[in-house]
């Protein structure tokens, strides 16, 4: 693993003056603004004017309005969105990567296949699926399963439905990738030992595909926390998410202050929930 | 321990013939080795009876029982793999436990037959350690560890000393004699290397390109009564010469164009070893004498000019050219500092041997 020191030396500089593009990028339009927003969060103001340096009041008024409602509402979204992903990307990576062997690269370009779409035209989309007089609606009509079409269109379920769609190749091509980066003379050292394909699965596949699954989790965990474009759509904005509480904030009401410090607060929250699933992780691996 | 019989196992992997019509017997209780050049399908022979690949015909049977279509996991056979397949998320404990864990054997036996399996293979100091901090010599032997812990029937070894330096193979080579000895488990040794195969196996078969096999039977037999041209070959090093068999009363010889009239043994009761017949003669190089004198007592000679020398150290490589511009090699021990007699580039020498020492073989 140790390179020639002499040559791991020159690539270090040559790499910093590639990478400083980028890293001014991200200073000027992420940690600079996320800095701002930081400050901002603490000042008090009248009609823009700033009264007062650095006060609690904009945290102490969302205790006042407890907006935590809304934040658990968030937190439960992202952490059964990701473990609904993840019990439906599991199967799916396996027999991809260990299973399938012929069309392989067909299945993976089916799945890769909504990255081409605009996020938004894939969730526009599932109107037309979930609509009162949609095509899943119809066709449960035509079998016979219900007899009167299903309200799912505007209702949390419509979210969770379309968002474990939408994030599902994002916890699928992690599991997917660390999978088949296993020696498949393990699996066959397994079954030779006496293991039945379940046995190997527990004792074998699943330890060894776990950092695809803690990668696919954070993947989906995070996004899925600040997600504002399902909730409004399919959602049909009635019910505030943590995203749709931000835009709010910013774009209706333009309190850009207690915007900041409740995105800053959500912020706190969700590092803290990706740190306790990530713990979570270290331990399930040991 | 029982015998395992392969009953005409056909194998296609895309259309391409592998394995066809194969019959083999493996005797149990012995160290059997697998010896062929690399696409002979001896690993594809070796998974059949694993249960990794399945026949497209024929039968496999571990004693009476018929395994041809059993899961791996019902095969009383294990495999050591050639990189090993150690489980990198167990230490050596739980790696060499994993099949009696499966099992649900109870702890505390569990725990007395790893120790017992890591002492004979000399590892009950690593017992915590994990994979990656053993050697490859050490990995070596947790992978057998594993697979002899549950006493199976038949251990497959496939290329197991591939990965190693020529010292360390040299010296597992004999622990590996010595464990099979412990054990009197059927060991099956894939190779395409004749040095481990001859020393290892008790009795070996010999594999041709076309995933057919050549001869089984022992080192010594293989060697010194090679039955195909391909083995001879194959199986040390030969010079093969075309000759015209004549066979009068018990006497036969080998006549060859340019060079003269050769002794040689008439084998039993051979079609293709008739009077008249066209045949190779197969020498070893070990087998023919070197020297510039003329000697008595051997049944053969041969005359030649040196044309190249390769010294080994324990051995000196001689290529003679004949008259007809055909090579002859010629393998000398070094058994003197000073030898009394020099022989140096385009002398002119003579090659003895017995007619003993020549194998006749199907043109």
């Amino acid at each position: 693993m140790k390179k020639n020191k002499f040559e791991s030396e020159g690539s270090k500089e040559h790499s910093f003056a590639v990478a400083l593009p980028a890293v001014l990028w991200q200073i000027l339009f992420l940690y600079l603004p996320l800095f701002f927003l930081i400050y901002i969060s603490f000042v008090k103001t009248l009609d823009y004017a700033v009264l007062k340096n650095l006060t609690l009041q904009n945290y102490k008024t969302l205790i006042d309005f407890s907006y935590f409602k809304i934040i658990s509402r968030s937190v439960a979204l992202a952490f059964f969105n990701s473990l609904f992903c993840l019990i439906l990307a599991y199967p799916i990576a396996y027999f991809l990567a260990l299973r399938v062997k012929r069309l392989k690269n067909l299945f993976i370009f089916l799945l890769v296949l909504p990255f081409w779409t605009n996020f938004l035209v894939q969730a526009y989309a599932w109107f037309f699926i979930l609509d009162n007089n949609g095509i899943l609606n119809k066709f449960l009509l035509k079998v016979g399963i219900i007899s009167s079409p299903l309200h799912i269109l505007n209702t949390p379920l419509a979210i969770y439905i379309v968002m474990l769609f939408c994030y599902l190749p994002f916890m699928v091509l992690p599991i997917y990738s660390s999978m088949t980066k296993i020696d498949k003379y393990l699996l066959e050292a397994s079954s030779d030992l006496g293991a039945t394909s379940w046995q190997t699965l527990g004792h074998v596949t699943l330890p060894l595909s776990l950092s695809g699954i803690r990668n696919g989790f954070f993947l989906v965990l995070i996004p899925s926390f600040g997600e504002f474009v399902i909730p409004i759509l399919l959602g049909g904005g009635k019910v505030m998410y943590v995203g749709s509480m931000i835009s709010y904030f910013f774009l209706e009401t333009k309190n850009v202050f207690l915007g900041a410090a409740f995105t800053c607060f959500s912020g706190f929250i969700l590092i803290l929930i990706a740190l306790i699933v990530y713990i979570l992780f270290r331990k399930l691996g040991k | 321990m029982r015998e395992i019989k392969l009953k005409n196992i056909k194998k296609i992997f895309n259309g391409e013939i592998v394995l066809d019509g194969l019959n083999l017997t493996i005797p149990k209780g012995e160290f059997f080795a697998l010896l062929g050049p690399s696409g002979s399908g001896k690993t594809t022979l070796l998974r059949l009876i694993a249960g990794f690949e399945k026949a497209d015909a024929g039968s496999i049977f571990l004693g009476n029982q018929d395994i041809t279509s059993l899961p791996i996991n019902e095969r009383r056979v294990n495999t050591v793999f050639q990189n090993y397949a150690l489980f990198p998320h167990f230490n050596v404990f739980d790696n060499v436990a994993y099949s009696l864990k499966i099992k649900k054997v109870k702890k505390d036996i569990i725990e007395q037959k790893v120790i017992n399996v890591l002492k004979k293979v000399h590892l009950e100091r690593h017992i915590y350690k994990e994979i990656h901090q053993l050697s490859g010599g050490q990995q070596q032997r947790v992978a057998l560890a594993r697979a002899v812990i549950n006493e199976p029937d038949v251990l497959l070894l496939d290329e197991p000393l591939a990965a190693l330096d020529l010292k360390l193979r040299e010296k597992m080579l004999v622990e590996l004699i010595d464990l099979q000895e412990v054990l009197k488990t059927t060991f099956v040794y894939v190779t395409h290397d004749q040095f481990e195969a001859l020393t290892v196996a008790d009795r070996m078969a010999i594999m041709n390109s076309e995933g057919e096999i050549e001869q089984v039977g022992t080192p010594k037999e293989i060697y010194e009564f090679p039955q195909s041209s391909f083995v001879a070959r194959f199986v040390g090093s030969t010079n093969l010469i075309k000759g015209v068999l004549r066979s009068e009363d018990n006497k036969s010889s080998i006549e060859i164009p340019d060079l003269g009239s050769f002794e040689a043994m008439l084998p039993k009761k051979r079609e293709w070893a008739c009077n008249g017949c066209s045949v190779l003669m197969s020498v070893r190089p070990e087998k023919i004498e070197i020297s510039k004198k003329k000697l008595e007592g051997f049944s053969n000679c041969l005359e030649g000019t040196v044309d190249s020398i390769v010294y080994h150290g324990r051995s000196t490589q001689y290529h003679v050219a004949l008259k007809n511009g055909s090579m002859i090699h010629v393998f000398e021990q070094n058994e003197e500092h000073f030898p009394q007699e020099v022989i140096d580039y385009d002398d002119n020498v003579f090659m003895y041997w017995q007619k003993e020492n020549v194998v006749l073989l199907e043109k």
